[in-house]
């Protein structure tokens, strides 16, 4: 027996012996190892702590392209929404100010705005949180480990210091959180040489100047929206539609909004290639799609938003046997985020047709965690999940877009009611409210229940919030018409719906 | 006249000026080292005035932290107060330490923290050389931080003969800190 455990560390690799070694002992080293210290990782591991199991957390962050790397907290923490909100809110208070001058403050000479003093500012805010984190998982006593952690077979997990150290880890159960990184245009000369993704943008000691972002989707727009609102010369480049999988009328009440606040667009474009010219500067060549014709312009960055991938490709999957879907390559996961593998679980931005956001991985991470505990059975409910996009005019949703009730209910099943409505605030500002607008979208006849809710306009995933939970509790328009607005506030325009698109009648809401 | 005229010019010429503060700073760095150092010392100072004379810069020998030619034993870089390197500088300069420490415990991100700073040095100054200041970033230091249940930033530990005497987190006043301080020289 003696020999045999002395053999062991040497005879690691060897299956028998692991499998041997394992009956005899019947432990493993953790009751659960979590690859992967995001949103979702974190909240799976401190959860199952909390709940009596031995956990390990495994985080690693494999620098961007150009280098950029950062702590403990995955994506939203330090590459995603908390610092775009926070440089959201710096791209609003410039307007605040300029709107301030109409209040009567006597704001003296040019408003200017200063990049490395904001972005200290956030990255300082970004780096409190990563200590946080790491005091948090001390408290609730889970293990931390910066490795690459990767599979070696369905209770053994390989972890590789930043050193090139191996570390070998058993566990009962396995959980993938790796969630995902930016995906670079390969295919266009100088797109990975010369740009930069959302993992630089927010980690950039000085401003990135007149840039392009090249996409369309959330993460393109709220990028563009905030460089905007700064001061900084930004052009969005669309190859197609804005915001896919979004409702398109509101998709394009955004960016109306944003053309009209200064950014400039360049739609139905295709990048071609990036040179970098002797002064610095990038040149960028792209083609019209519906003339043909080939543009150029120079910029001092270019911010690719053209995607997210999985990361999956070091985790040794496909050895395991865990099965990724094919064209995503994220990994194909049940109701209860099992994998192919019993005891193997993923959960988050990797796991597919999972939508990418914090609050659903924290919420499944803390299910799953429970589930694996023995202490219930409950199951992620991810329907009715509530969003908002953080653009200069923030667009609120909770439900089906408008197109996708059509589909699934045909027209003249739903029945929509919308409203052109202006916020107070913008009166005496004198700002233009033209894309401030509600849409709720109901079942028509019986007891016409609310299958989506739209909102663009200030504060819009404040406002958006408590309706999701009326939402969540099946609410009617009736429900909506019965509930008395607060007064004078944007939120209390959907309680007051009551034009229908199909009866073509003025939806401007007129005053008091 | 002009003999007058010419000493007090060279009482108050820079290099003159210079070479007292360098006297002081000398006579002041010898009461603080120890006897094996002082030997050591001793030993260079003939390069020391030769570096006297020959200096241009006289800033070169008033930096508290020129390097003397021969090589000391590891213990006695005795700067009142430092940044902590690495986890074998902190076992050298902290737990080994033959005079108490007071472990400043802050961040980049921690606004308290710079306030807190200069009142410690301030502090640690005033003991005029009994109580050492060691500064650790717990962002480049984490584990370190960890080990020492360090939450909450800034966080002070003083520490004498490599125990933990006493701590405080958060910012104190300027009469705080002494009674602080004084406390873990005193006993």
């Amino acid at each position: 027996m003696a020999a045999l455990c002395r053999v062991r560390h040497r005879w690691k690799r060897t299956n028998c012996i692991q499998l041997l070694t394992r009956n005899l002992t019947g432990t493993f080293d953790y009751d659960l190892v979590v690859i992967g210290g995001g949103s979702g990782g974190l909240a799976c591991s401190k959860e199952a702590a909390q709940l009596g199991q031995k956990v390990a957390v495994l985080d690693y962050v494999e620098p961007s392209v150009k280098g950029t790397k950062w702590g403990i907290g995955g994506t939203c923490v330090n590459v995603g929404c908390i610092p775009k909100k926070l440089m959201h809110q710096a791209a609003l208070l410039g307007t605040a100010l300029k709107d301030a001058q109409k209040y009567g403050w006597q704001i003296t000479g040019p408003i200017s705005h200063d990049w490395s003093t904001m972005a200290e500012a956030v990255q300082n805010h970004v780096r409190s949180l990563n200590w946080g984190h790491r005091v948090q998982l001390q408290d609730k006593e889970v293990k931390y480990l910066n490795v690459k952690g990767s599979l070696l077979d369905e209770h053994t997990v390989k972890g590789l210091t930043r050193t090139g150290k191996e570390i070998m880890l058993t566990a009962k159960n396995i959980v993938i959180a790796t969630g995902g990184r930016p995906k670079y245009p390969t295919h266009i000369p100088g797109a990975v040489e010369h740009g930069i993704t959302s993992d630089d943008i927010f980690w950039l000691k000085e401003s990135p100047g007149k840039t392009l972002v090249v996409g369309a989707s959330y993460v393109a727009l709220e990028c563009a929206g905030f460089l905007t609102g700064i001061g900084l010369e930004t052009t969005v480049m669309v190859r197609s539609i804005p915001l896919r999988g979004f409702d398109q009328q509101m998709a394009g009440l955004v960016t109306d909004y944003m053309e009209a606040y200064g950014t400039k667009f360049s739609w139905r474009s295709v990048p071609k290639s990036v040179d970098k010219l002797s002064s610095g500067v990038l040149q960028v060549t792209w083609t019209e799609e519906q003339t043909g014709k080939d543009q150029r312009d120079t910029f001092d960055s270019v911010l690719w938003a053209v995607g997210r991938a999985p990361e999956t490709k070091t985790l040794g999957l496909e050895k395991v046997g865990v099965k990724l879907n094919k064209e995503s390559g994220k990994i194909l996961v049940a109701a209860d985020e099992s994998t192919s593998v019993p005891n193997i679980y993923a959960f988050g931005d990797i796991g597919e047709g999972r939508p990418e956001l914090t609050p659903t991985a924290i919420k499944a991470g803390k299910l799953l965690a429970r589930r694996l505990a023995g202490q219930t059975n409950e199951l992620m409910n991810y329907d009715n999940v509530a969003t908002t996009v953080f653009t200069p005019l923030e667009y609120g949703c909770v439900g089906l877009s408008e197109e996708e009730a059509e589909s699934r209910h045909g027209k003249d099943s739903i029945e929509v009611y919308h409203a052109f409505y202006k916020p107070l605030e913008f009166t005496v500002a004198e700002r233009d409210a033209s894309q401030c607008y509600i849409k709720v979208v109901c079942k028509r006849g019986g007891d016409q229940r609310i299958l989506g809710l739209h909102f663009t306009g200030p504060n819009a995933g404040e406002v958006t919030q408590g309706f999701a939970m009326g939402f969540q509790c099946g609410a009617t328009l009736t429900h909506l018409k019965e509930t008395v607005g607060i007064h004078p506030t944007c939120a209390e325009e959907l309680t007051k719906v009551n034009v229908s698109k199909r009866s073509g009648l003025d939806a401007t809401v007129t005053g008091c | 006249m002009k003999l007058h005229l010419f000493i007090s010019l060279l009482f108050s010429s820079p290099i003159y000026v210079s070479f007292q503060m360098a006297h002081r700073l000398l006579v002041r760095r010898i009461w603080t080292l120890s006897v094996k150092d002082l030997r050591c010392l001793l030993a260079s100072t003939s390069s020391f005035s030769t570096s006297l004379r020959s200096s241009t810069t006289p800033l070169s020998f008033l930096s508290p932290k020129h390097t003397l030619p021969c090589s000391l034993p590891h213990t006695s870089r005795r700067e009142v107060s430092f940044n902590v390197q690495d986890h074998e500088d902190f076992t050298e300069r902290v737990i080994n330490s033959a005079l108490p420490v007071l472990i400043d415990f802050h961040a980049q991100w921690c606004g308290p923290c710079k306030i807190l700073g200069p009142r410690l040095e301030k502090a640690v100054a005033k003991q005029k050389g009994k109580v050492a200041m060691a500064k650790v970033d717990i962002d480049d230091h984490t584990d370190l931080a960890i080990e020492y249940g360090v939450s909450a930033v800034p966080t002070v530990i003083a520490m004498r003969g490599g125990d933990v005497i006493d701590q405080f987190v958060g910012i104190k006043d300027d009469e705080a800190l002494d009674s602080f301080v004084s406390k873990l020289v005193g006993q």
